[in-house]
């Protein structure tokens, strides 16, 4: 396997040392944003727009954000945000994945007429711009009382998590030998408890991956929380948003914590499953 | 215990095919061999038999009941996987248990399972590995487990699939060994693929040759070769391949090789102007140093060539010999006491029962065999 | 071994016993139903999603707004009207540019960072680890952060980079590129591992020879390493253009289209056509227009992507 590195003949010439400051060049820029919000988040609200690098620290911040008292401050309501993002994203996952991994399954064990049609319908939707169907379901949802609710979010968060997953698992049961299975019906065994038995287990990373992949991206989604909700479904990507606006006031130190409980989750969700991140990103179509 | 029989069985795969208008009945109890090169349809005949392709044609029945429609787990058929398809979460333990937990393979207790476990492995020569997972295993050790998967079970059909292809020779030969006592032994049918000639000449009661998913020939051992069906079936049976030279007859003669091969055209066989002469490599003596060395059927008419060793390769106790026989140059197989040496002229004969008449051809065309060079 | 060699055996001795009981079957068209079965309730999604896709499609035939609840068939008008609206195409030039230099510069830093990363320096190995950070914060989250960063009074990049406290990275002239740095933060990563990925898939034997001599890698590089890792640029290079063109969380948070309609983008400007002023037609014209943009897009570099797939394993194998 082309996993591990080429194999190291160091040598530390110009060019090996200028490459090595290259690199350190972009992770600067690239890091540099994140320290400055961890920074912010731990100064107080006199420091805030006073001082740049030279503060006294102070975790009070995620308190605050986390309290009643900094939804009296900002007026927006963070923890209830956090519980209905989990909430949101949780259900719609697991909806996806009710329903994705036997068309999945199905999609990667059978030739049969459209399958190749509802995979790349599951496609379009990944790339189809949101508001074509958000717009509508605006309407739609004001009418039928689903605005601003868990179900209303669950439901159109199956246009983020559901392509995903069914994609990803796909590329899992095509590399998974049907003989396998075959083995296991020849065994004794029904298709069904075949598929539990051997199927089932032996895709288990790519279903980890597909669904922590498609939690991230139902966790970070902004335009669905933005339009279809107000205040009882809303989530923390539209929370954090709401610091800034908030009440003629500013506070961007409660801003920066708010972000980073924010993006807390994903990045250690993520960590969690980096092995298998470019085959998840790239909808199976990388396999690394 | 069970008959097998096929009826018309037609396989695709799409527009490629596996098989095509298959028939083969395979009678209660019998080791039954299908032999065949890569892409034959071996494969592609015992998933059809196990419900694990769909057919296009054709009929499948096991016992006398037809299975059409029936599901895998429903045939009582068991089958080894040229791919192994060992459940690769499972220890080899797990792996052979698994068919005796499924329930419809009989009820076994823990004791029950271990007892036959214990056997098959301890015949298998694997029963050291039942902690380990497939990835911790040989190839070879692989293809036991998966054998064992087999054999750990009662069912009405084995179906074996090249199970022996990935042993190294020694282990081969031993388990050839094995698996022949076990069809003696055992009443269970067995189909069992493999492209290895010898392999089906040993084992099978019955062997069935495959080509294009078609089948070519059946019969015994004996049958297929002393008779084969065509230069098809001639050429895989046997190594060296069987020389084939293209004859005319003139004259009530065959005359083959520029006139260095010649024998009269014998009664009860129906050639026309040409014909193919087939004699295979092991079937030539040397006529002037071993008399007592080939095996022939003493009083049998025999046919005389002539030819001057052209290369001479040694392979261990036998010698390859490629003779120039007037204009077409002759394979022959010889002992490698007093072998002659390159450039050396030497006399040499095959029983006319041993000569192979085949239905004149092009190059790379099969065609079917006509009878033997003995006059019936 | 009782049993004949030869010869079926139907008229055998199976007669004596007792007929086996029937095997329970599953008729062919139930088992070729098989698939469907599985895909329902993913179809009954698509179906759902679509709903309001085609529903979204139907409002822009009509004259559909918060203020004229009961709409009728307009037919072309609406598609007449932003087809003819300078700000219209002012969108679609906004969200090309945003679109092609993202992608562009994502791409060259992505290629870049991943041949670096490639090397087997202790540096880069540590960096790996780190490099997804910015692509896993919510875009939206990330967007708040530049914002504050972008700051000219307070904001740390005036003071870090030393450009007083007048200088507006959000300015009429500069939003459009501001935005552009953002989304090349957040995304470049993206690029990078894709591309990393495929530089670790490539066979090693042909540039460790080619490795002796520094002058020769730009030639390597472009003759063996970029036709064999094209397919994964290419499946980079889809993705980001796709969502680039229909970016709007990041300019929203940061400009919200502005100043004026300086960052406008097709999204963004359908935002504020259905939502913001609840005009749902207009606003659903805006999005098939850049649908009909996607979709166009997305089905010429697929079918490029299928090209150079073919072409790259038939270098390799």
């Amino acid at each position: 396997m082309a996993r591990e590195m080429m194999p190291g003949r160091r040598r530390f010439t110009a060019g090996s040392v200028g490459a090595d400051l290259l690199i350190l060049l972009w992770f600067v820029f690239s890091l540099f944003p994140i320290v400055w919000m961890v920074l912010l988040a731990l100064k107080t609200r006199s420091q805030q727009t006073s001082t740049y690098f030279a503060f006294s620290p102070t975790l009070e911040n995620f308190g605050t954000v986390m309290s009643r008292r900094g939804e009296d401050l900002t007026s927006v309501n963070f923890s209830g945000a956090l519980l209905s993002s989990v909430l949101n994203c949780g259900g719609a996952v697991l909806v996806s994945l009710l329903i994705g991994i036997p068309a999945a399954y199905a999609a990667g064990r059978w030739k049969y007429r459209g399958s190749e049609d509802l995979m790349f319908q599951m496609l379009s939707f990944r790339f189809a711009p949101e508001l074509m169907v958000v717009v509508p379901l605006f309407v739609i949802y004001n009418q039928t009382g689903l605005f601003d609710t868990t179900y209303g979010m669950i439901w159109v968060l199956q246009l983020v998590t559901m392509p995903l997953v069914v994609w990803i698992l796909r590329s899992y049961f095509q590399d998974l030998s049907p003989e396998l299975e075959q083995a296991a019906l020849l065994d004794g065994y029904t298709r069904r408890r075949a598929f539990v038995m051997v199927a089932l287990p032996l895709v288990r990373p790519g279903i980890a991956a597909a669904a922590l992949l498609a939690f991230i991206f139902a966790w970070n989604n902004y335009v669905f929380p933005l339009i279809l909700t107000d205040s009882e479904a809303t989530t923390v990507t539209v929370a954090v948003t709401k610091f800034l606006g908030g009440g003629g006031q500013a506070y961007y130190n409660l801003t920066a914590a708010a972000a980073l409980i924010g993006a807390l989750p994903p990045l250690v969700l993520a960590l969690t499953i980096q092995r298998y991140l470019v085959r998840g990103l790239s909808f199976g179509a990388v396999k690394a | 215990m069970a008959t097998l029989e096929l009826e018309g069985v037609t396989t695709r795969y799409g527009k490629v095919v596996g098989v095509e208008d298959l028939e083969l009945t395979v009678g209660d109890g019998e080791f039954f061999v299908v032999l065949g090169p890569s892409g034959a349809g071996k494969t592609t005949t015992l998933k059809s038999v196990a419900g694990l392709v769909d057919m296009d044609a054709g009929r499948v029945s096991i016992g006398g009941r037809d299975m059409g429609g029936v599901e895998p787990y429903h045939r009582n058929v068991a089958m080894a996987f040229e791919s192994y398809a060992l459940y690769p979460q499972k220890t080899v333990f797990e792996n052979l248990a698994s068919p005796l937990r499924s329930g419809r393979t009989g009820t076994y207790d823990k004791a029950e399972q271990s007892k036959r476990i214990e056997l098959v492995t301890t015949t298998l020569g694997i029963n050291h590995l039942l902690k380990r997972f497939p990835r911790e295993l040989s190839n070879g050790q692989r293809q036991r487990v998966a054998l064992g998967r087999v054999l750990v079970r009662p069912a009405d059909v084995y179906l074996l699939d090249e199970p022996l292809s990935h042993l190294d020779a020694k282990l081969r030969a031993a388990m050839r060994a094995e698996l022949k006592q076990l069809g003696e032994d055992s009443s269970t049918t067995s189909l069992y693929v493999t492209h290895d000639y010898q392999e089906a000449l040993d084992l099978g009661e019955r062997i069935a040759v495959l080509r294009h998913g078609r089948l070519v020939q059946v019969g015994t051992p004996e049958q297929i070769w002393r008779e084969p069906a065509d230069t098809f079936v001639a050429k895989a049976l046997g190594q060296p391949e069987i020389n084939l030279l293209d004859g005319e007859v003139t004259g009530g003669r065959i005359v083959a090789a520029g006139g260095a091969v010649s024998l009269p055209v014998p009664s009860g066989v129906d050639v026309g102007d040409r014909v193919r002469v087939g004699l295979r490599p092991r079937d030539l003596d040397r006529a002037d140093a071993d008399p007592d060395g080939g095996a022939h059927r003493a009083g049998a008419e025999r046919l005389h060539l002539r030819g001057r060793v052209h290369l001479a390769e040694r392979l261990g106790r036998l010698v390859e010999l490629s003779i120039e026989v007037g204009d077409t140059e002759i394979i022959m197989v010889a002992g490698s006491d007093h072998a002659p040496g390159e450039g050396d002229v030497i006399d040499m004969a095959i029983d006319l029962a041993d000569v192979h008449l085949f239905a004149p051809g092009a190059p790379g065309e099969e065609t079917a065999r006509l009878g033997s060079g003995r006059p019936r | 071994m009782t049993t004949t060699v030869t010869g079926p055996h139907r008229e055998g001795p199976r007669q004596e016993r007792e007929a086996p009981p029937p095997l329970p079957t599953v008729p062919a068209w139930r088992r070729r139903l098989r698939p469907y079965l599985l895909s329902v309730p993913a179809v009954a999604i698509i179906i759902g999603i679509l709903y309001p896709f085609v529903l979204g499609v139907y409002y822009s035939f009509l004259n559909y707004a918060a203020v004229n609840p009961n709409p009728v068939w307009v037919g072309l008008r609406n598609f007449k009207a932003v087809l003819t609206a300078p700000e219209f195409w002012h969108s679609v030039q906004v969200t090309l540019v945003y679109a092609v230099s993202a992608t562009a510069i994502e791409t060259v830093l992505g290629i870049g960072i991943a041949l670096l990363l490639n090397r087997s320096s202790i540096i880069g190995k540590i960096f790996e680890k780190v490099l997804i950070l910015p692509l896993m914060i919510a875009p939206v989250i990330a967007a708040v952060i530049w914002k504050l960063m972008f700051n000219p009074q307070f904001g740390v990049l005036n003071h870090v980079l030393g450009l007083g406290s007048t200088f507006d990275w959000l300015s009429r002239d500069r939003a459009l590129w501001s935005t552009v740095l953002v989304d090349v933060w957040i995304y470049t990563p993206f690029v990078a591992i894709l591309v990393l990925a495929g530089v670790r898939s490539l066979p090693k034997e042909p540039f460790e020879a080619s490795d002796v001599d520094g002058a020769g890698w730009f030639y390597m590089f472009r003759r063996l390493m970029l036709p064999m890792m094209w397919p994964y640029i290419l499946v980079a290079v889809i993705f980001r253009l796709m969502d680039c063109l229909k970016i709007f969380d990041i300019v929203y948070v940061l400009t919200a289209g502005g100043p004026g309609n300086a960052t406008r983008t097709l999204q963004v400007g359908a935002f504020e056509d259905s939502i913001t002023n609840l005009n749902y037609s207009r606003g659903s014209t805006y999005m098939f227009l850049l649908w009909i943009i996607v979709f166009a897009v997305a089905r010429y570099l697929v079918s490029v992507l299928g090209r150079a797939q073919r072409r790259a394993a038939g270098a390799e194998g």
